[in-house]
C-alpha cells in the first residue's frame, strides 16, 4: 500500500461530463430514429387514408391501375400463413424444448441447442431460394392428391382445393413454419428451465411418470411463458418478407384454399415497391406501418405474458 | 489486471477492430475489378473502332423485355471501352421510368410510354425515347405431348379472364382442329411487377378482342392490370417463364428470347389477316415495318396488318434526359447509344431480337444529337 | 394441479399402501414412454427439412464453389454458366461492416446510459421501451424509410443500405449489452468507485471490459443476422457486376439481394450463382456464430 497516491481533486471532471453526454445521446438516437419512421411513414401513409378512407381496411380489392388500394387480402394473407406457419411450428417447437430439457441426456444437451442456434441463423433469403426452386415444384403433386382425396368432403374440399398451387399460402406456411421453430424452440427451453427443480422432484418421488411429470408441474408452471414464446415467433411470421415474396404467388385474394395463390403485406411490398408512384407508394408505406403495428402489438402481449411468467415464478406474483 | 481479463479484452477488442478494418480497407482501396471466366451466350464482332477513352459508370434499370439484348450488348461496348461500367438492373418498365423520374439512374428500359400525367414527375426533364430493338411476346405454355398450339386473340382473352379454365375446353379446341388436348386446368402466370410487356401484352389484347373488335376482352391495358383471381404472378420476363417452365398446364406470355432460352414451347397466335403465325424474329419486324411512328419515336407494334406480321410483336426504347448533367457520362451514354442503334443491331439475331426497320433506324441515330452534354 | 397421480384402484387410504415405486404401471409408463418418442420425433421433425435445406445448399453450393466464385465479377448476362459473386462478397462484407462499425459503438454506449446512468428515470424507462418498439420494426419498413430519407436525396449507395443495417442492429446490440452490464456484480463498480474513479472512468475500465465477452458474443450474433438481410437492400444498394468497395459512391451489391434476384430465374447458370451465394451466406452467418458462442463459452464471467 506504499506509493499509492490518489488525487481527489476532480481533474477528469469535463471529460466524465462529456462521457456521460455522450451515452446520454446515443441513447437517444433510438428515440431519434424511431420518431423520424414514425413521421416519414405517417406523412406518407396520409394520402392514401385521406383517398380511401375506411376502404382501405375494409376492402380486398387491391388495383393499381384503377388506383384502388384495399389491404384486406393482404392482412389475410399474412394471418393465414402465420397460422398455418404456428400450426405446424409449435408442436414441434414445444416437442423439442421438452425432449431437450427433460428427456435428453445431459451430454446431448448442448449439441442440440448448438445446432438450434446454428438454424436460427440462415437468412430468409436462403429459405426462400430452396421453397421456390426446390419445395415449391415438388410439392404441387401432393396437393394435388390431398385435393383430389378430400374433394367429396364438403368443408374440407374448399380449404384443400380445387386449385393446388406449388406457390401458394399453404408453402409460403410451411417455410415459414421452417423459419421459427428455432426461436420458439430456444425461449421455450429458457421458460421451462425455470422451473423449480423441487417440483418436478416432487412430483417424480410421488411415483409420476415422467410425462406425468411435465404435465403436472412443467406445463402448468411454463404454461404463460410458452404463450409468450409463440407469440414472439407469431411476430417473426408476421413480419417475414423475403421467404413469402418468393413463394407466395403474388395474387392478391381472400380464398379459404389455402393451395391457392396469395399475398401478404410484406411480400406486396417487396415486389411493388419498384415502381410505385405517389398513390401506390403511399398505399405500400401505409401498409407497411398497419404490419408494424400489428408486431408491436404482438411482441408486447408476448413480453408482458412471457415477464408476469417469469416473475411469478420467482414468486413476486 | 489477470491474463484472463487482458485476453478477455484483446479478443473483444480484436473482433470490433476486425469489423472495422475490414470496411476501412473497403473503403479506403478504389473500385477494383477482375474479370471472371464466364462464357456467354453471343460474341460480338463490329467494324468500326468506338473511342477507348471514355471513363464512366452508367446505372440503368428497367424493362425484362430487351434484357438479354442489352447485357450482350453491354458487353460488347465495355469490352471495346474499358473505362466504361454499365449496369444494368432490370425491374420491370415501370421501375426504370420511375428511377428515371427520380434521378436514381442515368437511362431507363421501357417497353411503354410514360403517360401524360407523370411527365411532370421527371425531375430531369424532357426525356427522349432511343428505339432499340423489336421482337415478338410469345405465349408460352406448359403441357406435355401437345405441339404447336394454335391461339386466337379471342380465346387468349377469356383464359386470361378465366372464362376458359381447362386445357380441353371448346373454344381451344376450335382453334386447334384435329388436335388432341388433355383436361389439365390452366394456370394463368402474369408479371407481379409493372411491366412493358404487360402494356403491350394487354394492348394487344385491347386492339384484337376488346371493345372495337370482339368485345371479348374487357381488362383494359396498362402497365398494370387488375387480374383475375387465382392467377400467378413472376417477377420480370424470367420470373413468369419460371412459372411457365415449372407448372405443368401453365400459360405466359414471355418475350422470346427468354421463352425460348429456357425451353419454352409457344403458340401461333392468329394475326389481323387471319393467319396463324408462329412468334419469330421475322414476324416481328414485319409487324413493326407498318407500324406509325410517332415524332418523338415512339409507336406500337402490335396488331398490325399483313400476312405475314406476329400479332403480338413489341417495341422497346432507351429513355434518357435530352440535358444530361454530367460531361463523362453523356459522353459514355451517346456513345453506348450510337453503337446500339449502328454496331450493336448485329448483335439482336444471336438473343431472338428483331433488328429495327431501317427508316426509324436512321430517325433514332439523328434524335442523338438532341442529347445535351455539358462542354 | 392436474391429477398427477392415479393411486391403485384397491388402496383403501392414502396412508394405507404406499404405491410400489420399483413396479411397472402398464399404460402410465407405456405412455410416458409414448411421450418421449413424440418429443424425440419432433426434434426429427425440424431435422428432416432443415437438414434438406443445409444439404441442397451444401450440394449444389459446392458444385460452384471455388476461390475464382468468390473473387470473379457477375455475368452481365443471366443466362451465363460460370462467373462469379466477387462482387457481392465484397458488398456483403462492406455493407455489413460499415453497418457494425455504426451500430456496435453506438448501441454500447446507449445500454451504457441506460444502466450506468440512466437507471429507472423515466427518460431512460422511455428509452428502453422504445428500443424494445424498434426491435419490431419490419425490415422492409426499415428499407423503406432509408429509402425515402437518404437514397432519394443521395441515390443508389451503399451505405444506403448499411444505415438500414445499422437502424435494425442498433436496438438488437443495446438490448443484448444492457443484459450483459446488469450481470456484472455492482461490487466491482463500488470498488472502483472507492479507488477514486470517477463514473465514465469505471464505466471504460471496468464494468465494459467485464461485460465484453457477452457484448461480443450478442453483437456477432446481430452482425450475422444483419448480413443476411435482404429488404432493406432491396431498394438502397442498387446493382453492380464489378466490383464497387466505395460504399458512398455508386450502386452495390450484396449476396442476399443477388439471391432473390436469381432465385426468380429460370437460367440454369443464374440458379447455379445464387446456391453458390447462399453457400457463402450460409458459412459467413455459421462462421460469426460459431465465434460468438466460442466467445462467451471461453470468457463467461463465473459467477
Amino acid at each position: 500500500m506504499a506509493s499509492m497516491q490518489f488525487s481527489l481533486r476532480s481533474k477528469g471532471g469535463h471529460a466524465d461530463r462529456a462521457f456521460a453526454g455522450l451515452a446520454l445521446a446515443a441513447g437517444s438516437l433510438v428515440l431519434v430514429i424511431l420518431g423520424l419512421i414514425a413521421i416519414t411513414t405517417g406523412r406518407s401513409s396520409v394520402e392514401v387514408l385521406q383517398d380511401m378512407g375506411a376502404q382501405f381496411f375494409t376492402s380486398d380489392v387491391w388495383s393499381v391501375p384503377d388506383q384502388f388500394f384495399g389491404s384486406l387480402a393482404l392482412i389475410y394473407g399474412t394471418i393465414l400463413t402465420s397460422i398455418i406457419a404456428l400450426m405446424f411450428a409449435v408442436p414441434v417447437s414445444l416437442g423439442i424444448a421438452l425432449f431437450v430439457t427433460q428427456v435428453a441426456p445431459i451430454r446431448l444437451r448442448t449439441p442440440i441447442v448448438y445446432v438450434m442456434d446454428l438454424l436460427a441463423v440462415i437468412p430468409s433469403v436462403v429459405f426462400g431460394l430452396w421453397g421456390v426452386l426446390v419445395l415449391a415444384p415438388n410439392i404441387t403433386g401432393l396437393y394435388k392428391a390431398i385435393a383430389d382425396a378430400v374433394e367429396p368432403i364438403p368443408v374440407l374440399n374448399s380449404i384443400f382445393g380445387p386449385e393446388a398451387n406449388g406457390k401458394s399460402f399453404f408453402t409460403a406456411g410451411l417455410i415459414l413454419a421452417i423459419m421459427i421453430t428455432p426461436i420458439i424452440t430456444s425461449i421455450s427451453r429458457e421458460v421451462i428451465d425455470t422451473t423449480p427443480p423441487g417440483e418436478r422432484e416432487a412430483a417424480l418421488a410421488l411415483g409420476a411418470t415422467r410425462w406425468e411429470m411435465i404435465r403436472g408441474s412443467v406445463l402448468p408452471h411454463s404454461s404463460a411463458g410458452l404463450v409468450g414464446a409463440v407469440m414472439l415467433g407469431l411476430g417473426r411470421a408476421m413480419g417475414e418478407t423475403i421467404a413469402a415474396a418468393l413463394v407466395i404467388g403474388s395474387s392478391q385474394q381472400i380464398s379459404s384454399n389455402v393451395f391457392a395463390s396469395g399475398d401478404s403485406m410484406p411480400a406486396i411490398i417487396a415486389n411493388q415497391w419498384g415502381e410505385a408512384d405517389s398513390l401506390h407508394r403511399s398505399a405500400l408505406i401505409c401498409l407497411g406501418l398497419t404490419l408494424f403495428v400489428f408486431t408491436i402489438i404482438v411482441n408486447m402481449a408476448a413480453n408482458a405474458v412471457v415477464t408476469r411468467s417469469e416473475r411469478r415464478s420467482q414468486g413476486a406474483v | 489486471m489477470s491474463m484472463t481479463k487482458l485476453r478477455v479484452r484483446r479478443t473483444g477488442l480484436v473482433a470490433i477492430a476486425g469489423a472495422v478494418a475490414l470496411s476501412l480497407v473497403g473503403a479506403a482501396c478504389g473500385s477494383s475489378s477482375k474479370s471472371g471466366g464466364a462464357t456467354t451466350t453471343a460474341g460480338g464482332a463490329t467494324t468500326t473502332a468506338a473511342p477507348s477513352d471514355l471513363k464512366a459508370t452508367l446505372n440503368a434499370s428497367g424493362a425484362t423485355f430487351p434484357q438479354a439484348f442489352y447485357q450482350e450488348a453491354i458487353t460488347a461496348f465495355t469490352a471495346k471501352n474499358k473505362g466504361v461500367t454499365i449496369n444494368y438492373a432490370g425491374g420491370g418498365s415501370g421501375k426504370g421510368r420511375k428511377d428515371l423520374a427520380d434521378q436514381l439512374v442515368d437511362w431507363a428500359g421501357s417497353d411503354g410510354v410514360i403517360k401524360d400525367v407523370d411527365l411532370p414527375t421527371f425531375k430531369g426533364g424532357e426525356v427522349l425515347y432511343f428505339p432499340t430493338v423489336v421482337a415478338p411476346i410469345t405465349v408460352s405454355y406448359n403441357l406435355s405431348g401437345v405441339k404447336d398450339l394454335k391461339l386466337s386473340a379471342d380465346t387468349i382473352a377469356k383464359i386470361y379472364q378465366k372464362q376458359i379454365t381447362s386445357w380441353d375446353d371448346a373454344a381451344i379446341k376450335a382453334d386447334n382442329t384435329g388436335a388432341t388436348l388433355p383436361a389439365t386446368p390452366i394456370v394463368v402466370a402474369v408479371r407481379s411487377d409493372s411491366s412493358g410487356t404487360t402494356e403491350n401484352f394487354t394492348k394487344f389484347l385491347d386492339a384484337a378482342a376488346g371493345a372495337s373488335g370482339s368485345g371479348v376482352w374487357t381488362l383494359k391495358s396498362g402497365s398494370t392490370v387488375t387480374w383475375p383471381a387465382g392467377v400467378q404472378a413472376g417477377n420480370g420476363n424470367p420470373g413468369v417463364a419460371q412459372i411457365v417452365k415449372s407448372t405443368a398446364g401453365a400459360i405466359g406470355y414471355v418475350d422470346l428470347s427468354d421463352a425460348k432460352a429456357t425451353g419454352l414451347s409457344f403458340a401461333m397466335v392468329k394475326n389481323k389477316a387471319g393467319t396463324f403465325i408462329a412468334p419469330t424474329v421475322a414476324g416481328a419486324t414485319a409487324a413493326a415495318e407498318k407500324a406509325t411512328i410517332a415524332p418523338n419515336l415512339t409507336y406500337f407494334a402490335g396488331w398490325a396488318e399483313g400476312d405475314l406480321a406476329y400479332p403480338i410483336a413489341a417495341q422497346t426504347w432507351i429513355l434518357a434526359y435530352a440535358k444530361q448533367t454530367d460531361k463523362a457520362k453523356g459522353e459514355a451514354l451517346k456513345a453506348f447509344l450510337t453503337y446500339v442503334l449502328t454496331d450493336g443491331q448485329a448483335l439482336a439475331g444471336s438473343v431472338d431480337f428483331g433488328k429495327l426497320p431501317a427508316g426509324l433506324e436512321k430517325q433514332a441515330i439523328d434524335q442523338l444529337a438532341k442529347l445535351q452534354i455539358p462542354a | 394441479m392436474a391429477t398427477v397421480l392415479e393411486m391403485p384402484s384397491s388402496a383403501p387410504g392414502p396412508l394405507a399402501t404406499p404405491p410400489d415405486l420399483h413396479a411397472k404401471h402398464g399404460w402410465r409408463t407405456a405412455k410416458s414412454s409414448l411421450m418421449s418418442v413424440l418429443m424425440g420425433l419432433s426434434l426429427v421433425a425440424v431435422m428432416i427439412p432443415l437438414g434438406f435445406v443445409l444439404w441442397t445448399v451444401l450440394s449444389k453450393g459446392m458444385g460452384i464453389m471455388s476461390w475464382e466464385f468468390l473473387t470473379s465479377d457477375i455475368p452481365v448476362s443471366d443466362r451465363a454458366q460460370g462467373g462469379g459473386m466477387g462482387p457481392a462478397v465484397l458488398g456483403t462484407i462492406v455493407i455489413t461492416g460499415f453497418a457494425t462499425l455504426l451500430a456496435i459503438p453506438l448501441g454500447i454506449l446507449g445500454a451504457v446510459y441506460l444502466h450506468e446512468y440512466g437507471g429507472v428515470s423515466p427518460l431512460a424507462r422511455f428509452v428502453r421501451f422504445m428500443s424494445y418498439v424498434m426491435t419490431g420494426v419490419p425490415s422492409i419498413v426499415m428499407g423503406l424509410f432509408v429509402y425515402t430519407v437518404w437514397t432519394l436525396r443521395f441515390g443508389l449507395e451503399g451505405v444506403g443500405g448499411s444505415l438500414a443495417l445499422a437502424c435494425l442492429m442498433l436496438p438488437v446490440v443495446i438490448r443484448a449489452t444492457e443484459t450483459m452490464l446488469k450481470l456484472v456484480p455492482d461490487y466491482l463498480r463500488e470498488a472502483s468507485y472507492a479507488l477514486g474513479c470517477r463514473k465514465s472512468r469505471t464505466v471504460l475500465t471496468v464494468v465494459l471490459p467485464a461485460a465484453l465477452p457477452g457484448i461480443t458474443s450478442g453483437s456477432l450474433l446481430a452482425v450475422a443476422r444483419a448480413a443476411g438481410e435482404t429488404a432493406p437492400l432491396l431498394f438502397t444498394i442498387g446493382y453492380v457486376t464489378k466490383n464497387n468497395s466505395n460504399l458512398f459512391n455508386g450502386p452495390t451489391t450484396a449476396l442476399s439481394t443477388q439471391i432473390f434476384r436469381n432465385a426468380t430465374s429460370p437460367f440454369v447458370g443464374a440458379q447455379d450463382r445464387a446456391w453458390g451465394a447462399a453457400l457463402t451466406l450460409v458459412a459467413l452467418a455459421f462462421l460469426f456464430t460459431v465465434a460468438a458462442r466460442v466467445i462467451s463459452a471461453r470468457f463467461a464471467t463465473k459467477r
